[in-house]
């Protein structure tokens, strides 16, 4: 609300000049310009991720720079947040300013106004009638009854006051807003956890930095109190396991937040539509005391979270709980032997045999139904997408410490009646993939091709030339000692397949490929858990805000005020003086004022009114 | 003289009674609402859960009274409800938009929004043609084909509610889940309100105005079909299959078309004003008064406000219940957020400090690009949570 200015504001006590500063509408506005303009920031640069992304895209200096504004986190910094305490504060002190008169102005209404009140409204007009006293006042009462006024009427040495209002509750829209900006604000501050942020400020609580270590490793200084009263926190489970914890990102690090009690993931699911696209992520959740009672089952889905005892559990995220992969390794180019085997959970480390060939198994994908161009595929309006069946994402380390990532589908794809195992590769991890395809025999593996090129790298060995008859007769014998059932329409096939997998191989960067053989999959969910008391407060100063907005646009308050006075000696005759104001909606007012104004002078018969001149200079009327 | 005119003044009733301006078709109105609540009641009620008696009782009220404060609601609804329910009868018996040829041109949700599309188009035309010209029965025809795209665009959406679950029962959802569908929502609803704006201050000259950039909308919507195939139906995400998501979508666009329309008229206002110093120009002699477009402006600001305020609310709400925080600071979030302090910042200037005028019109114009970008610049170019509006 505008500050009153009230002159002379240096021989004010300095207490009051502040809160004048508080509560005036310029540190309002200057506020909420501020906020929306500190808003963009955390819009253009992502939020809250890894501190390295950030180094690699801002250099040293300028990641150490807006590391100390702050610019990784916005909305969670002391200055943001002291921007939006001060808009509260601001906004506290207006309502409290405002309130004594605003209420008195809801509560009394004087029918008796001066005359410089009447004429200072918006509109106002004078007039003159013949009627006498008694019978002007009826009319007039009638005309402000059709307009919809209850009017008033006070009498005292011989003249008259008539006062009416509408929107008497208009003013209250104006605290109800107001208010409910001021909670709504505090409930938010309460339940990003102020008090942790307290201790972190004050050094009792420190983030940790390693994310790999166990439960039991994590310094007590990351622990939160069992008691916190709001918190909000991620953790990721595997089926079959239980956690009493979740952890919360803090700065560069996490703490960790114990729960009142235990949970346990019985099982993940994801259900899909007929597209391929995920339907909805189940995770099935058993609550244990600490004591080991059951305390609830069900399923947590997305936008159907569980709640107990004011906790609420979330589906966020899913990703691999430790599948078992059973892999075949093909040499390339080494003639006769049979695939190697190896196995291992994802998560893990393998160690192909001796070799100094290190597989780091990244992530397994049950279900994968791409679309045909992620694959270098034409895709057709009728059949956008392909499914490739279960995937593996692994990085083979080399001896000299090279890597590459691999990512192999264990379902062939089918192209021209062949079917070609597919495998992407990159050796930078910004890289997009690049895919090989390789022919698969008509047991479905790519053992056949892996013989093939065996065989054609030993006949080079002993000297043949890369001629079309060399390849097609090794061809043969490969065919003649592995696949004698082969149709010669596959035999062209695969062999033309083939020749085009000889070409991508040149640049293929490890000298084995992976297939996988069978799994035993395991998924883990991302649950997370999230307490806020504060949530029915936030509510209601919703529902009070959007109730408080409704009366300020929709209730505008209409004052009318009338005096009449007799005319003098010679005449029976009353003089009128009305004036009127909108606080909202003038325009519309102005035409009510207008049509209630004109029946008033029919009424009492007037000849002659005078209406207040407008700005512009036009009437009222 | 003068007593005859005091004698007469009480047959020119002032004020009659709000029900004795209920006309007949008034009374059929109600009559017509409260029988279509009692029928699908009657035909769903026993399935329906808390929320969807609210929502309900919400339509039925809402309905009701847009009706009663402006008749063309009544007729509108009914030329959008029929057709609409032909459809979906059309659908029930088998019909498929290969077999009819009346499912195949107009009925059907694609074909609706076509002739939408072409209408507003045409509309656009009129409005501009008429700025230019004054010819009254141009602005009949503005206004009309307005109207009428409006109408065939409320078809188009409503159809293809009811084909989302055509084949594939598991996919239905309220057709507002993608850009192109939205964008649809967007080209139908701004129009509509442009439209009781312009009955309310007689202003037709105004629709030169705000009809071009719903054309552009139009042009952009038309682009997303040709070039980028999005007007295929597509099954939700787990994240959007709420409930909320048909409060929170809807309401926005009734902010969003508020505040469009609001800025274009500043534009209107500031153009005009310009002629006005000249001396000169065709602005004046049919563009409405300063005044009364200043007015406009403020209660298309007034009731986007509040629509915004509630949809924004009602995505805290279902951010809470999908994601577990009210609020994460989502860019789509945090330009709501702009946007509503932006316009909080407009209000308080225009309520409490009185500001009018040019600076205002100014203001109501910049706020379209902020607008512009919540509603598509965060989905082009930044990332986040609201990331399936995406092109």
């Amino acid at each position: 609300m505008q500050a009153h200015v009230d002159g002379l504001a240096w021989q004010q006590p300095r207490w009051r000049l502040l809160v004048q500063f508080l509560g005036s509408m310029r540190l309002a506005v200057s506020l909420l310009v501020l906020l929306a303009i500190a808003s963009v920031i955390g819009t253009i640069l992502s939020q809250q991720q890894p501190y390295q992304n950030y180094a690699m895209q801002f250099g040293p200096f300028w990641f150490s720079v807006y590391r100390e504004l702050g610019l990784y986190n916005v909305y969670r910094t002391l200055w943001y947040t002291a921007i939006v305490a001060f808009l509260v504060l601001s906004t506290a002190t207006c309502v409290t300013r405002n309130s004594p008169r605003m209420l008195r102005e809801m509560r009394e209404f004087p029918i008796r106004q001066r005359d410089t009140v009447i004429l200072g409204q918006d509109h106002w007009v004078r007039m003159a009638t013949a009627l006498p006293m008694a019978q002007a006042q009826e009319r007039i009462l009638q005309v402000l009854r059709a307009a919809g006024y209850k009017p008033r009427v006070e009498q005292k040495d011989g003249d008259m006051a008539i006062a009416a209002r509408k929107g008497r509750y208009h003013r209250l829209g104006y605290f109800l807003t107001h208010i409910a900006i001021v909670v709504i604000c505090a409930a938010a501050l309460y339940n990003a956890d102020v008090p942790v942020k307290w201790a972190e400020w004050q050094g009792t609580l420190k983030p940790e930095q390693n994310f790999d270590l166990p439960l039991s490793k994590i310094p007590r200084t990351a622990w939160m109190s069992q008691n916190n009263p709001a918190y909000r926190g991620i953790i990721t489970l595997p089926e079959g396991q239980t956690a009493n914890a979740v952890f919360e990102l803090a700065g560069n690090g996490y703490l960790v937040q114990p729960l009142p009690f235990r949970i346990h993931l019985q099982s993940f699911h994801i259900s899909y539509y007929s597209t391929g696209m995920p339907k909805d992520f189940t995770s099935r959740v058993v609550l244990f005391s600490p004591q080991g009672k059951v305390l609830k089952t069900g399923n947590v889905r997305v936008n159907h979270p569980m709640s107990y005892d004011g906790v609420y559990i979330y589906q966020s995220s899913f990703s691999d709980g430790g599948s078992l992969l059973h892999m075949k390794t093909y040499l390339l180019g080494a003639s006769g032997a049979a695939p190697g085997e190896l196995s291992g959970r994802v998560g893990q480390t393998l160690h192909a045999g001796h070799s100094g060939y290190a597989v780091d198994l990244k992530n397994f994908n049950l279900y994968n139904i791409v679309p045909k161009a992620a694959v270098g595929e034409k895709a057709t309006p009728d059949h956008p997408t392909l499914n490739l069946g279960p995937s593996f994402t692994y990085i083979i380390h080399n001896p000299n410490g090279q890597a590459a990532e691999f990512k192999t589908y264990m379902t062939p794809m089918r192209r021209g009646g062949q079917g070609f195992f597919v495998q992407g590769y990159r050796e930078a991890l910004g890289d997009a993939y690049r895919y090989i395809y390789i022919p698969t025999g008509p047991n479905g593996g790519i053992g056949l091709f892996m013989d093939y090129l065996a065989a054609l790298q030993s006949a080079a060995r002993t000297g043949a030339n890369a001629s079309q008859a060399i390849f097609t007769e090794t061809f043969q014998q490969v065919v003649a000692r592995h696949a004698p059932g082969m149709s010669t329409t596959e035999q062209s096939r695969f062999l033309q397949a083939s020749m085009q997998t000889l070409v991508q191989l040149h640049d293929y960067p490890m000298p084995f490929i992976l297939s996988l053989s069978s799994f035993d999959h395991r998924w883990a969910a991302g649950l997370q858990v999230t307490k806020w008391p504060g949530t029915i407060v936030i509510y209601w100063g919703c529902v009070a805000l959007v109730l408080g907005i409704f009366i300020l646009f929709y209730i505008p308050q209409k004052r009318i005020w009338l005096r009449l006075r007799p005319q003098g000696q010679e005449s029976e005759g009353v003089e009128l003086l009305l004036g009127a104001s909108a606080d909202r909606n003038r325009l519309d007012f102005t035409k009510e004022f207008k049509r209630w104004t004109g029946t008033l002078e029919q009424a009492l018969g007037v000849d002659h009114a005078e209406y207040k001149e407008q700005k512009d200079g036009q009437h009222t009327r | 003289m003068a007593n005859t005119r005091v004698e007469s003044w009480t047959e020119l009733s002032p004020e009659p009674s709000w029900w004795a301006q209920w006309k007949l078709r008034d009374w059929a109105w109600f009559a017509g609402l409260s029988i279509a609540a009692g029928i699908i009641l009657g035909l769903y009620g026993s399935s329906f859960g808390y929320w969807q008696f609210v929502v309900l009782g919400a339509w039925y009220s809402a309905l009701l009274v847009a009706g009663l404060a402006w008749r063309p609601v009544q007729l509108a609804s009914i030329g959008i409800v029929l057709p609409a329910l032909l459809a979906v009868w059309l659908y029930s018996i088998g019909q498929t938009t290969t077999n009819d040829i009346l499912l195949r041109d107009v009925l059907q949700g694609y074909a609706a929004v076509m002739w939408m599309s072409a209408l507003l188009l045409a509309a656009t035309a009129c409005y501009l043609f008429y700025l230019f010209t004054g010819r009254e029965w141009v602005g009949q025809w503005a206004t009309a084909l307005t109207w009428a795209g409006v109408i065939m665009g409320f078809i188009g959406l409503g159809v293809r509610w009811r084909e989302t679950y055509l084949g594939h029962p598991d996919w239905g959802h309220i057709p507002v889940s993608n850009l192109w569908e939205v964008l649809v929502l967007f080209c139908a609803s701004t129009p509509l309100f442009y439209l009781y704006y312009e009955k309310r201050n007689e202003a037709r000259a105004l629709g030169a105005f705000v009809m071009p950039l719903v054309a552009a909308g139009v042009g952009f919507l038309l682009w997303l079909t040709f070039a980028q195939h999005m007007d295929q139906i597509e099954p939700l995400i787990p994240a959007l299959q709420s409930f909320w998501m048909k409060l929170h979508v809807p309401m926005m666009f009734v902010g969003y078309a508020n505040f469009t329309i609001a800025s274009l008229i500043g534009v209107g206002y500031l153009l005009t004003e310009r002629s006005r110093r000249r001396g000169s120009g065709l602005l004046l002699r049919v563009m409405p008064s300063s005044e009364v477009m200043d007015d406009v402006m403020y209660k298309a600001i007034a009731l986007g406000f509040l629509f915004f305020t509630v949809a924004t609310i009602l995505g805290a709400v279902w951010a809470a219940k999908a994601w577990g925080g009210f609020w994460s600071w989502d860019p789509k979030e945090t330009w709501a957020l702009i946007v509503w302090l932006n316009y909080a910042g407009y209000l308080h200037a225009r309520v409490v400090k009185g500001w009018r005028g040019s600076a205002m019109a100014w203001w109501s114009f910049m706020s379209l690009w902020v607008v512009s970008f919540c509603f598509l610049g965060v989905n082009m170019f930044l990332s986040g949570l609201h990331s399936y509006g995406k092109l």
